[in-house]
């Protein structure tokens, strides 16, 4: 079962054209970290729970431990690394800061790549939009309370920014 | 006091709202959790774990899982039994039972690892696990803790004839005098299932060994332990093993596994590589580790007017597999069963029994969410009884404000805090008299819409001279930490503790205590990431546990802060010919007391320090570095007699009162919380923007417990609960906006005043959510002691209580 036959697969991850050769079992997620050593994707629960492996494929939040990495052929795919850095930090990064939205921090990869693809579409949402938003994220340090308030700044933030 | 909302940008550093230093990392996704770290040639494991409850193992055929292709190691417990002594436990008891990092004669727990396997990746690990052949033969299951101790099917340890693994009565005061002259008397058995934290990070280890020994990589929260039973288990010595904890991904409690350790050791030294384990989630809701369900029959006597007399308790903890440190939960409930209450007479019969379900341990708040629930379920009962409302009937039975310091019939000692003070907080900050209005027109318009009240104490720190009433054992009391604080050449400051992050942004707030004791701004102390056991100071009690960082290991840090100022200011006086008394710090300069202007820079005297050898003063040692291990002034060696068991097992004591507003409908059972309102007190707030988001995330964990998670086993000791589908954690739908109100009533007994917090909102949670559902059901007379409040056990209540209203 080990000698299973490795298949090419291409796509961007971050703007950055990448050919990786995998398993047909490999996980999204495990090709990104395992093989393009991006570690910001975290697993928390291998069966599309938690939220934490969420990354954007084509724009779009997937649970990267749901998908073959084959199965991304062709698209474009964004993790918690192109999002921003310390140096050059997104909206979302700067107000989870601000607002204490995050704890031990392993969640939260998953939480901003959940919102940033969000507050794209909803740029005014209002507390109870945020909640249905990252409905399907779990953080068991927070309760929560303190995201909201992060992705209700960094709206006001990106609004703020606008020319 | 009030509590600080915004920044400044000059000192006292404590107290302010500081935004966190490690953020900037964790947001950008680069923090380094287990499963970041990689290694040349390392290997990856899996386990074969236990499909049965209870079976001896046969025979294992591990040939076919050796043969394949991308295996290095594989290895049974035939090789564990010779290859390591069994592991020790925390507690010692007085009788041995060989607890080994994969089961070696029998399978204790659907879930218990009986076989490991190291492989070039996860995936043919777990192929190679498939390819395992075990003979298992089944037996009983011992899954009832009544069941276990009265007619047990089995016994999940032969060695002890028993799965009673300790029973004991402990009884303080006149509680016989108290129940004659009782003219009310209040009894009912309260239960509480399992549950756990489920940190989003899974625990994780890697091990490599070299010719300076064994190295381990692991997010362990209390490394102290963890070393000492890898020296026992791997028969190495203390001084060989090093263990790294990097980032940590959410500890609460459940983050530490020695077994784990021994099998990652085990492997990587048949394998001579690096071999990393990280259990998947399955594996960590089966065999991580698992708050205890536990069952109190309790009995209080109350005077005619409302005031608790005494109690009588008879407690029974199901400690599943747990060998490592049974009692934990007895202990830590019992000590602290007065909750805030002025309560002269207690008597408590415990028994920690073994069944076949996962080992229990360690979970935030550990025995006190039930100590809570337990009284403040009976302080509702009571009130009806005696014919006052419970709010009343609290505020007679209240430890008061002018009774600080007080001490507890079984020896604590209650620092500080205004118990009246927190509860008319919450009250008025949720607007009582308003709740009450809204409540009414709720029922007219036939709505069950209640309003649930619980106070508790949130206990800090823990005295593990606690274990020596516990086991009789007598090798282990007080409790400590160490921090290191070494003041660079330029002024700059660097701190590593003992204790170890998991959230709680000990980088930040370490640099804020330094900051002020040093006179320098937070950003020029770093506070290092995580742990080493071979650079950080530590001692075996070192680590995250039980609250202890406000109040013990600040003492370490504050400690040896001073010991650095001290020897500044004895190099500035020589330097510049003063006294060390005319001396200060502040703004990273030396001042006379007083002055306008600053004597000179700090860097001057930190540079002098580490190079000019010979202008230092006579006798004094070269460098600014101090290593300070702090034994908390406030714990104690138990009175031994046997007639007085007293002892201080923690050592202050925060407060809080909570106050949920829910609903209940009545067609599904399903529980709606419609707002939450907090008071909590734990005394002088280091940052408290930080310790409002614990108090967030602590009362979360509590409504987890309350309404969704339950750990549960068939009768068969077969796990239902092995996945986030099946094991509910609250959503971001599920959780109200919390309203929260600090007081601040300074600790006596703590370096900066300061109090436990992280446990708190987890303790009174569970009895606040009851209270609520029960008082929405209260045109139906329903009355709840049982946990989790499914949508189904409310369904069948309101159904008995709607069949019992037709009877009638």
């Amino acid at each position: 079962m080990s000698e299973l036959k490795q298949h090419d697969v291409a796509f961007t991850v971050n703007g950055k054209a990448e050919t990786l050769s995998v398993s047909p079992r490999t996980s999204l997620a495990d090709a990104l970290r395992d093989t393009l050593g991006l570690t910001g994707t975290h697993i928390g629960c291998e069966h599309g729970v938690c939220g934490a492996c969420t990354v954007l494929l084509d724009g779009k939040p997937v649970r990267s431990c749901l998908l073959f990495a084959v199965q991304a052929e062709g698209a474009a795919i964004t993790t918690i690394e192109g999002i921003g850095d310390a140096q050059s930090p997104h909206p979302l990064q700067r107000a989870f800061n601000e607002c204490h939205g995050l704890h031990c921090g392993f969640c939260t990869p998953g939480m901003i790549v959940t919102l940033s693809a969000f507050l794209k579409e909803h740029p005014q949402p209002t507390s109870a939009d945020v909640r249905e938003a990252i409905s399907g994220n779990l953080c068991m340090c927070t309760g929560y309370q303190n995201i909201v308030r992060s992705a209700l700044r960094a709206a006001e933030l990106i609004e703020g920014a606008k020319p | 006091m009030s509590v600080k909302t915004t920044v400044s940008d000059t000192g006292p550093w404590v107290g302010q709202p500081l935004p966190r230093r490690e953020d900037a990392r964790l947001t950008a996704g680069a923090g380094t959790f287990t499963d970041d770290i990689r290694m040349p040639g390392m290997l990856h494991a899996a386990f074969l774990r236990s499909p049965h409850a209870h079976a001896r193992i046969v025979k294992i055929n591990a040939e076919k899982a050796r043969a394949l292709k991308g295996v290095h190691a594989v290895i049974t417990g035939e090789d564990v039994e010779r290859l390591t002594k069994p592991i020790s436990t925390i507690i010692p008891f007085k009788m041995f039972l060989p607890n080994y990092c994969l089961a070696v004669d029998k399978a204790r727990y659907v879930g218990e690892p009986v076989a490991a396997i190291a492989a070039v990746d996860r995936a043919t690990a777990e192929d190679a696990a498939e390819l395992i052949e075990v003979e298992y033969e089944p037996l009983p299951a011992v899954v009832d803790p009544w069941e276990a101790i009265e007619q047990p099917p089995s016994l999940v340890f032969d060695e002890i004839k028993s799965n009673v693994i300790w029973h004991d009565t402990f009884s303080y005061g006149e509680v016989d005098d108290a129940f004659a002259r009782a003219a009310h008397v209040v009894s009912d058995r309260f239960s509480v299932q399992r549950y756990i934290s489920t940190a989003l990070e899974t625990m994780g280890v890697i091990g490599k060994w070299d010719s300076s020994g064994l190295t381990l990589w692991s997010g362990d929260q209390r490394p102290g332990f963890a070393t000492h039973a890898l020296t026992t288990a791997l028969q190495i010595p203390h001084s060989q093993i090093r263990l790294v904890s990097p980032d940590i991904g959410g500890g609460f409690g459940n983050k530490r596994k020695a077994t784990y350790m021994v099998i990652v050791a085990l492997l990587a030294r048949a394998a001579d590589r690096p071999v990393k384990y990280l259990e998947d989630r399955q594996e960590n809701l089966l065999g991580l580790v698992h708050a205890s369900n536990q069952v109190m029959d309790l009995e209080m006597a109350l005077d005619a007017d409302g005031k608790i007399l005494g109690l009588k308790l008879r407690d029974v903890v199901d400690e599943g597999s747990n060998v490592i440190n049974p009692t934990l939960h007895s202990m830590l409930k019992f000590t602290n069963m007065l909750n805030n209450y002025t309560i002269p007479a207690v008597r408590f019969e415990g028994y920690a029994v073994l069944t076949n379900k996962c080992h229990s341990g360690a979970n935030r708040g550990i025995g006190k969410p039930f100590m809570c629930f337990v009284i403040e379920r009976a302080v509702e009962m009571a009130a009806k009884k005696v014919g006052i409302g419970s709010l009343e009937l609290r505020r007679r039975n209240f430890i008061p404000a002018s009774a600080m310091p007080y001490e507890s019939p079984m020896g604590n000692v209650y620092d500080s805090g205004d118990f009246l003070a927190t509860l008319d907080t919450a009250l008025k900050t949720a607007n009582y008299d308003d709740l009450l209005k809204q409540q009414e027109e709720a029922r007219r318009a036939g709505r069950y819409f209640g309003i649930g009240i619980a106070t508790a104490v949130e206990p800090n720190s823990l005295n593990l001279s606690a274990y020596t009433l516990m086991t009789g054992r007598t090798d282990t009391s007080g409790v400590g930490e160490g921090a290191l604080v070494r003041m660079e050449g330029d002024g700059s400051v660097r701190v590593s503790l003992g204790n170890t992050a998991s959230g709680q942004g000990y980088e930040t707030v370490v640099a804020q205590i330094v900051a002020d004791e040093l006179g320098i701004h937070p950003h020029r102390v770093t506070v290092a990431p995580g742990f080493d056991s071979a650079v950080n100071p530590w001692l075996h009690c070192s680590g995250s546990f039980a609250n202890k960082f406000s109040g013990t290991d600040v003492g370490a840090i504050i400690e040896a802060a001073r010991t650095i100022r001290g020897k500044i200011l004895r190099i500035a006086a020589h330097l510049t010919g003063r006294k060390a008394e005319e001396l200060t710090i502040r703004e990273a300069a030396i001042w006379v007391h007083g002055a306008n202007e600053p004597l000179l820079p700090l860097a001057k005297v930190a540079m002098t320090a580490y190079r000019d050898l010979l202008r230092l003063p006579e006798g004094e040692m070269p460098g600014l570095e101090a290593r300070h291990f702090y034994v908390d002034p406030q714990s104690n060696l138990p009175a031994m007699s046997k007639d007085d068991k007293r002892l201080r097992f923690q050592l202050t004591f925060s407060n809080s009162a909570h106050i949920a507003v829910t609903e209940v409908n009545p067609d599904t059972g399903a529980v709606k919380i419609h707002r939450y309102v907090i008071a909590h007190d734990c005394g002088r707030e280091i940052n408290p923007m930080l310790v409002e988001g614990m108090v967030h995330g602590a009362t979360t964990h509590g409504i987890g417990g309350a309404l969704y998670e339950d750990l549960i086993y068939d009768k068969n000791g077969q796990m239902l609960a092995g996945s986030f589908m099946d094991y509910l954690k609250p959503t971001a739908l599920d959780v109200p906006e919390f309203e929260v109100v600090a007081l601040e009533t300074p600790s006596p007994f703590t370096p900066l005043g300061a109090k436990g917090v992280g446990e708190g909102g987890s303790i009174p949670s569970l009895a606040a959510i009851t209270n609520s559902v029960e008082d929405a059901l209260k045109p139906l007379g329903v009355t709840l002691t049982e946990l989790p409040l499914t949508p189904n056990k409310i369904w069948d209540a309101i159904q008995k209580a709607r069949g019992e209203e037709k009877r009638a």
